[in-house]
């Protein structure tokens, strides 16, 4: 009997743990819960302005029904995929060409992550001030002779494609996913590598075989959080984005500030499809890794 | 393949690797030097490549301006409130995450993820209602509460990462020694916690210090960060002053990541 004490106060106190665990999980979820919960009653008109206590679809369909709504959200998917795509192939090539010892490596390695700490307000701006019809690269090309007057040179900024946001974005993000490749390769290459090597597999084969394999399966999480975030990214929008295509997030604050009180409701439907594109990412991402994983080394 | 070819690839790859390093340098020193010149430049207008007169006239006013500055304490009064109160809860929330068993501990990790993956604008938006039912919209406790929710998440799954990988025999050699809960704390488990409460400290201040979203959507306009600022300033076309802002914005970054990489050199956890 006595012997049994401790173990039964050591699971009584394990339960407790574990209910102190829940509680904890519950209270992070909260406001995330509470705010999609929150958002869609206001859709719907069940609270909020306008709200008539009685749940209704017309809104939701009024606003689903709208094309600037769609083609934000094509258009805000174009420009998150790309700017990923671009930090992604450049943030592996930082890595895999600069990851010796020697000093010239360590130098690129420290000059990728140099943008890290930059604040992505102060990206955009540096976006504008060097890719504007009036921007450092436009007086480059005046000084070369390219062009002759601003507006002959090619818009980067505010332009239907987004070019210069998608440029500015990328820029931003590798530095970050270069630093994550950097450190995947480093902590965890070396060793399957020289197997390889051993057996025979050329560089070209090491390389497409076995450091490949190893660094996108490392890469693909910080990748789907990057794509997240550049998606539902306001500020670096407002500063580069033009006005038609208009991005989600953009269409969030304008919907949200909008003088007709009417329509400042439609922000939290666009709220709530900025939040469905985030839980799709991680959705596919999480299916890719269930996938993939009993294949990983 | 013969020597004289195996050279050849070598000069090309040095050639390639030199090619690298010199775009890379340009694309990350270029961009903070543009930032420099333009913070201390008189008028500066298409097609000149470099400010006709330097000035220091944006900072003189940037430092006297009643709004920047007091945007500036703002945005210092929200970042340390949220390291501090973010260590706070997230040392106990990931205790307690750490301590679940098995399929539970997935999914209170993803529950923790939920506020860090949720984008600030769609976060804001629901937050800001729940705000203003209680009072808090357009305060600066409700942003700093705003701020809070993804901080706490972050840190939580931070700390839940180094409970799992903390050494519990030391706690329970000193509690087998007879010491309280409160010593076992106090002297055990703090001391080995002291590195990884220093980097949360500093992320909770860069999530706040960064945040941009939800200090618009939940402070209402009504209360100006350094963010809030610089982007006011962007879109007045005042160049200069928000270059002096934006630098402003990216010294406590910058010091941060610099101390980080130092501390991650000196234990040769992370490649330099």
């Amino acid at each position: 009997m006595s012997r049994d004490r401790p173990v039964a106060a050591h699971s009584a106190t394990g339960r407790r743990h574990e209910w102190g665990g829940l509680l904890a999980a519950a209270v992070l979820a909260a406001p995330v819960l509470i705010g999609l919960g929150y958002a869609f009653g206001a859709s719907v008109g069940l609270v909020g302005a306008g709200g008539g206590g009685r749940a209704s679809f017309t809104r939701v369909a009024r606003v689903l029904g709208e094309r600037a709504m769609w083609t934000g959200l094509l258009w805000t998917l174009w420009v998150a995929a790309a700017a990923t795509a671009l930090a992604a192939v450049g943030a592996v090539l930082v890595a895999v060409v600069f990851r010796g010892t020697a000093r010239t490596d360590r130098a690129a390695r420290a000059l990728a992550a140099l943008p890290l700490p930059i604040p992505h307000l102060v990206a955009g701006a540096l976006g504008v001030w060097l890719l504007g019809q009036s921007g450092v690269a436009a007086r480059l090309a005046f000084a070369l002779g390219l062009i002759a007057r601003p507006a002959e040179m090619p818009a980067l900024v505010y332009d239907r494609l987004g070019a210069g946001l998608v440029l500015t974005l990328a820029w931003k993000e590798m530095a970050f996913l270069g630093v994550v490749a950097t450190a995947l390769l480093a902590t965890s290459g070396a060793a399957a590598e020289e197997a390889a090597r051993t057996l025979g597999a050329s560089p070209w084969e090491t390389f497409r075989r076995v450091t490949w394999p190893l660094l996108w399966r490392g890469l693909a999480p910080a990748v789907v959080a990057v794509f997240v975030f550049v998606a539902g990214n306001y500020e670096v929008a407002a500063l580069l984005a033009p006005s038609d295509p208009l991005a989600l997030p953009l269409l969030v604050v304008e919907r949200a500030t909008d003088p007709d009180l009417v329509r400042r409701g439609d922000a939290y439907v666009a709220s709530v499809l900025l939040l469905a594109v985030a839980g799709a990412a991680v959705a596919v991402h999480e299916w890719a890794r269930a996938r993939w994983e009993p294949l990983a080394p | 393949m013969t020597a004289a070819a195996l050279d050849a690839r070598d000069a090309g790859m040095r050639a390639w690797r030199a090619l690298l390093l010199l775009m890379l340098a340009l694309s990350s020193i270029g961009p903070m030097a543009l930032l420099a010149l333009w913070s201390v430049s008189g008028a500066w207008f298409f097609p000149a490549l470099l400010p006709r007169t330097v000035t220091l006239v944006s900072w003189r006013s940037a430092l006297g301006d009643h709004a920047l500055v007091s945007a500036l304490g703002t945005s210092i009064v929200l970042a340390l409130g949220t390291a501090l109160i973010g260590c706070a809860v997230g040392i106990p929330f990931g205790r307690l995450l750490a301590r679940l068993p098995g399929w539970r501990r997935h999914v209170a990790a993803a529950a923790a993820f939920l506020p860090v993956a949720a984008p600030p604008l769609a976060l804001g938006t629901g937050l800001q209602v729940a705000a203003l039912s209680v009072g808090l919209g357009g305060t600066l406790p409700g942003v700093l509460l705003a701020h809070l929710v993804p901080a706490v998440g972050y840190l939580s799954l931070l700390f839940l990462g180094t409970f799992t990988l903390l050494d519990a025999r030391p706690e329970e050699a000193a509690r087998t020694l007879g010491a309280s809960p409160w010593q076992v704390w106090w002297r055990v488990t703090l001391p080995q916690l002291r590195r990884p409460i220093v980097e949360a400290a500093a992320i909770g201040f860069l999530i706040s210090w960064t945040q941009f979203a939800l200090t618009l959507v939940v402070g209402a306009g009504a209360v100006r960060t350094l963010p809030l600022e610089v982007f006011a300033n962007l879109r007045a076309g005042e160049d200069s002053a928000a270059a002096a802002g934006a630098l402003l914005l990216i010294l406590p970054p910058a010091v941060a990541l610099a101390t980080l990489r130092w501390a991650a050199r000196r234990t040769a956890v992370l490649p330099a």
